[in-house]
């Protein structure tokens, strides 16, 4: 940590601090000390103070024991030789300079306001530009915007670009992504900020999100004012509960202060007493950095970034997340459009599919390895091939975030479908290295390039995935070499992947998710979804949960702490249980996972297959909902369904996916994939290397030669015959019916 | 040994949502049982009808819902005053139809207006509703908010796709929110998670579950209240806590068997009239029985038969 920075902002502390009394001495002395203090139009008297404090200054007089309260938290300055801690008092000496501004700029409204009090946009007939404190009414019309998110967050930039037109290039940068500029103060050569934009002709005032709050560095103080007033505004804050609105600013209002130019003492004071607030500051300067985390979302004070990325930085620091409101390609996009077909005659290109190859890979990278909404082009574009033509395609996405995690890879690669289906004119078939896609002539026509494949893919994944990505980077290739080139490493990732998947299991897995997305029609039934034991609809597996869960903290899937086990066997933990009992509306009190006949889980309606024992054979039938006919338990699948669905427990029976069959887990409480003794021969032959690998792991390599299908018998009399004749190892092992 | 009934106890409790201002402000919900069972709990507020104004009237409406308010129909305003003096409205909910982007097109001032203008004719409290048009509704809606700060408007319906927006305008400017989801439970909860997560309290959001008429999936509304109220009361589920609306009056006066003549559908009887007040009436008390607080019709007769079923069954 940086003890130079803090040594900088207590120094600079004690000189405002000193400052400010000295003015209010003298204000008492000139007006006496019931002088009304107030700024225009607001409830929330000196806001910071009250936000803070709750002490409430109405007169000069009341400025006092605010200033006692500043000689209290104000401390002492580091000296070199002595190592003493110095965040705390930092941050305590910061918030003394914020209640000393807030009094500083509150004194000149005493004198006669220098601001253009009240309005939202100097006028050109103005001598100044400077709006000073805005006023309640600005407050909640702009406030609403950072409420329902069409305003992000806002920069509070202090000092000045290297040039009017590097301002002007930060404050479009900001104004693009609809971040409010809240700035203030000037720097060591007397230039600033608002003024640079001004001469660069930019429009500024509230309008145009530009606001130039004052000249001096204490007007920087109107930026927390708006951010505290928020809190108590839309927060419902209590003025005086500091915990409470110091969260609020650090959870709701996305703040960051980017410092330009060299950085002075009562800059660096007032730093710290924001970095209280949770912002953090991004210098283009080269000082110490305030790196770790604690009370800021991530990095608290982050120096040397060039004027070119510091807003990228700054966003990426704050953890603000961007939504992209429209999606800026030449076609239509929305859901209607998914499942649009394009037939020979309509189309302008084919690419990948049969009749040539293609892929789309997504992996991560660090944040600072991505640029956000960067999309290139290697190889012909659209405009190089002609009507009918055809080319190879590799869709390589390069994704950063701070919450990112390799396992979501793969979710979020599984999204190009849907996303890019989305657009008018494309059609998205397969996924991995079996990518095809057709583009319609009209599509082309309207000016459709293969870059939008970027833009699309960008603004959805931001919009959709927000909460885990930052950055997203896409790179199109059509060359044939690059796109074989890239395949071999995408192929290489795949196997990994697979690989890691396959490789966890429940027993090291702390965490387990629920889904209750079937809740709707089956208000009893919750699945709980482990690494082994995939969701019985066969859509979602742990992965896919957790991913969900990160997304949506709100929804269907929460994490399920699973302590400690009750019974390894069965599949029982306590943290499961204590889950399932209110997730079911009271209505279970266990659940086993492994298990067919104990406290299995309920089954919803969704499930890909459903489990039955076979108590004469003492094994277990499995039937998918693709197979319409008879089974050896006496019911079709729709019969069973009937019976098993609805969110019940049905001892015996268990809905299930059909990847569950190659699991460890399966059904393990009663022996596993031993039991398995009669499948649907389509079923059967899908599941063909499940059931080989699995079988040699128990050690009986030709257990899928002994599973019997329709073809031997759909009674468990006949298929009796069979198993015996086989020697099916069901038979041998513990009876079933005992096992209950 | 004295017969001593059955009772059933419940941990949980249905919140209030009070709308409107000053003394014409009205409470709704807070009951601690299933509806109208006040032998197992405290049922302290009675359901509330909302009489619907429209801003535009489809011309297909069927004559029994245009002759009743036919001198006012062009004037919402008049509308409004007609609903409350003559059939005793204790509510109005303006229905901004004319702001659909496929109709009308009108614009978020005007809505805004419209509102003001209604608020200072009325002595009851207000309802506003969108056309349904999500995107549209949020910026009409915020609009309606802003300029008619403090007035404690029910305002909706907000969807998963525009809620922050119409949300944050109700908490910035004073009003409560009509949390609408697709008859699901779960949505159902998360759009109340959701819109408290803004800051909006719990007592200014009240469920539209989404309505459907009898003979139109009217039982898919009634097994999703149902569920609700028992997710409140009986597993005192707080974020489910927050009392139910029906928008009814729309999805009723639209139905095949209100709009059709007995020339053309001979099956169906020579009173039209009556077939479209029961239809409502059986729609409104359907959803009574399932647990709603807040209904919105339309037509008078229909509004005064399920305000003396409410009378009867509280009895």
């Amino acid at each position: 940590m940086s003890k130079q920075v803090i040594t900088a902002g207590i120094r600079g502390a004690n000189v405002v601090v000193d400052r400010v009394e000295g003015k209010i001495n003298a204000a008492i002395a000139k007006f006496g000390a019931d002088k009304e203090v107030k700024l225009p139009n607001t409830a929330y008297y000196l806001p910071v103070i009250y936000g803070i404090t709750g002490m409430k200054v109405e007169t000069l007089g009341d400025m006092l024991p605010v200033m006692e309260k500043c000689r209290q938290l104000l401390a002492d300055v580091p000296v070199d030789n002595c190592w003493t801690p110095y965040l705390g008092p930092g941050l305590d000496s910061g918030m003394a300079t914020l209640f000393a501004f807030d009094m500083e700029e509150a004194l000149k409204y005493v004198e006669g306001s220098p601001y253009l009090d009240s309005k939202e946009d100097p006028e050109e007939t103005d001598a100044d530009i400077w709006l000073g404190a805005a006023d309640d009414i600005i407050l909640r019309k702009r406030g609403v915007e950072f409420v329902d998110g069409s305003a992000p967050g806002f920069a509070a930039v202090v000092g000045a670009a290297s040039s009017p037109d590097a301002a002007l290039a930060i404050a479009k940068e900001l104004q693009e992504k609809s971040i409010y500029v809240f700035m203030a103060s000037n720097n060591e050569n007397g230039n600033c900020f608002s003024k640079q934009l001004v001469e660069a002709e930019a429009q500024v005032g509230w309008n145009t999100r530009l606001v130039p709050f004052g000249y001096d560095h204490s007007a920087a103080i109107h930026a927390v004012g708006f951010a505290v007033r928020a809190a108590l505004t839309f927060g419902g804050q209590t003025p005086g509960d500091f915990k409470g609105v110091l969260k609020y600013i650090q959870d709701r209002v996305f703040a960051f202060i980017l410092a330009l130019g060299p950085v002075c003492d009562e800059q660096y004071a007032a730093a710290c007493g924001c970095i209280n607030f949770g912002v953090p500051v991004i210098a283009d300067t080269d000082f110490p950095e305030v790196l770790p985390t604690g009370v800021c979302t991530y990095e608290h004070v982050v120096t040397n970034i060039p004027e070119t990325e510091i807003v990228t930085k700054g966003i990426e620091v704050r953890g603000l997340k961007i939504t992209i409101a429209k999606i800026d390609i030449p076609m239509s996009y929305g859901p209607a459009f998914e499942g649009e077909r394009i037939k020979k005659d309509a189309m302008h290109v084919e690419l990948g599919g049969p009749k040539s190859f293609g892929f789309e890979f997504a992996y991560s990278k660090p944040l600072d390895e991505v640029e956000d909404g960067k999309f290139t082009v290697v190889g012909p574009n659209i405009k190089d091939v002609e009507v009918g033509g055809l080319l190879p395609i590799g869709i390589w996405i390069e994704l950063a975030g701070r919450k990112f995690q390799e396992d979501f890879e793969p979710i979020l690669e599984r999204q190009c479908h849907h996303l890019l289906n989305g657009a008018e004119g494309i059609l998205h078939i397969g996924q991995r290295d079996i990518v095809w896609m057709r583009i319609s002539k009209k599509a082309v026509e309207a000016g459709f390039t293969f870059e939008h494949f970027g833009t699309i893919l960008h603004a959805k994944m931001h919009n959709e995935f927000g909460a885990i990505v930052d950055k997203v980077q896409v790179t199109i290739f059509t060359d044939p070499d690059k796109v074989k080139e890239h395949l071999e490493i995408a192929r290489k990732t795949w196997v990994d992947r697979d690989n890691r998947l396959a490789d966890m299991n429940d027993e090291t897995t702390e965490t387990f998710y629920s889904c209750s997305l079937c809740q709707s029609f089956a208000p009893t039934h919750v699945c709980v979804v482990t690494p082994e034991r995939p969701g019985l609809c066969g859509a979602y597996n742990w992965l896919d949960c957790r991913a969900s869960y990160e997304i949506n903290e709100h929804g269907p899937n929460q994490p399920i702490a699973k302590g400690d086990p009750m019974d390894e066997r069965l599949g029982k933990w306590k943290g499961v249980d204590e889950f399932v009992v209110p997730a079911s509306g009271n209505a279970f009190e266990s659940f086993a996972a492994y298990s067919i006949l104990v406290d299995p889980m309920t089954s919803c309606g969704c499930f890909e297959a459903i489990a039955a024992c076979l108590f004469a054979a003492n094994g277990i039938m499995v039937v998918d909902r693709d197979y319409a006919g008879d089974t050896p338990c006496g019911m079709a699948f729709s019969t069973l369904a009937g019976s098993v669905g609805g969110g019940l427990q049905t001892p015996g029976f268990v809905g299930i996916s059909k990847f569950y069959i190659g699991s460890k887990k399966f059904i393990s409480a009663e022996g596993g994939i031993k039991r398995l003794c009669w499948l649907p021969k389509a079923l059967k032959e899908a599941s063909k290397d499940m059931i080989d690998a699995r079988g040699a792991e128990v050690g009986v390599p030709n257990l899928y030669d002994m599973i019997a299908t329709e073809e031997n018998g759909t009674d468990e009399e006949t298929i009796m015959a069979f198993l015996t004749e086989v020697g099916h190892p069901c038979l041998e092992m513990d009876q079933l019916m005992e096992m209950m | 040994m004295a017969f001593s009934a059955q009772t059933e106890k419940y941990s949980g409790k249905m919140g209030t949502l009070t709308f409107g201002s000053g003394d014409q402000a009205l409470t709704v919900g807070g009951q601690a049982s299933m509806p109208f069972a006040a032998f197992d709990g405290d049922l302290p507020n009675k359901a509330v009808i909302a009489m619907e104004v429209y801003d535009v009237v489809n011309p297909e409406w069927p004559a029994a819902v245009v002759e009743p308010f036919k001198d006012v129909i062009n004037d919402p305003v008049a509308w409004a005053k007609k609903n409350v003096e003559e059939y005793g409205a204790k509510a109005i909910c303006l229905q901004l139809a004319s702001t659909d982007p496929n109709g009308e097109d009108k614009d978020a001032a005007y809505a805004a207006d419209l509102v003001s203008k209604m608020l200072a004719a009325i002595s009851v409290p207000l309802i506003v509703w969108g056309s349904g048009a999500v995107e549209k509704d949020a910026e009409v809606l915020a609009k309606v908010c802003e300029v008619n700060e403090g007035k404690n408007l029910l305002i909706g319906p907000a969807v998963e796709e525009n809620y922050k927006k119409i949300a944050a305008a109700a908490l910035g400017y004073g009003h409560a929110v009509v949390s609408q989801s697709p008859i699901d439970v779960n949505m159902a909860k998360q759009m109340n998670i959701l819109i408290n997560n803004l800051g909006l309290p719990m007592d200014k959001i009240i469920m539209e579950p989404s309505t459907a008429a009898l003979g139109y999936g009217v039982e898919y509304s009634y097994s999703v209240m149902e569920r609700i109220s028992l997710a409140a009361l009986a597993q005192n589920d707080e974020k489910m806590q927050c009392p139910m609306i029906n928008d009814l009056g729309k999805e009723c006066w639209k139905a095949r068997e209100v709009m059709l003549s007995d020339k053309e559908e001979p099956g169906f009887g020579p009173d039209q009239e009556k077939r479209g007040v029961l239809w409502e009436a059986m729609t409104a008390v359907d959803m009574l029985l399932a647990g709603s607080n807040l209904l919105i019709m339309r037509s008078p007769k229909a509004v005064k038969l399920v305000e003396e079923c409410i009378n009867e069954l509280s009895a």
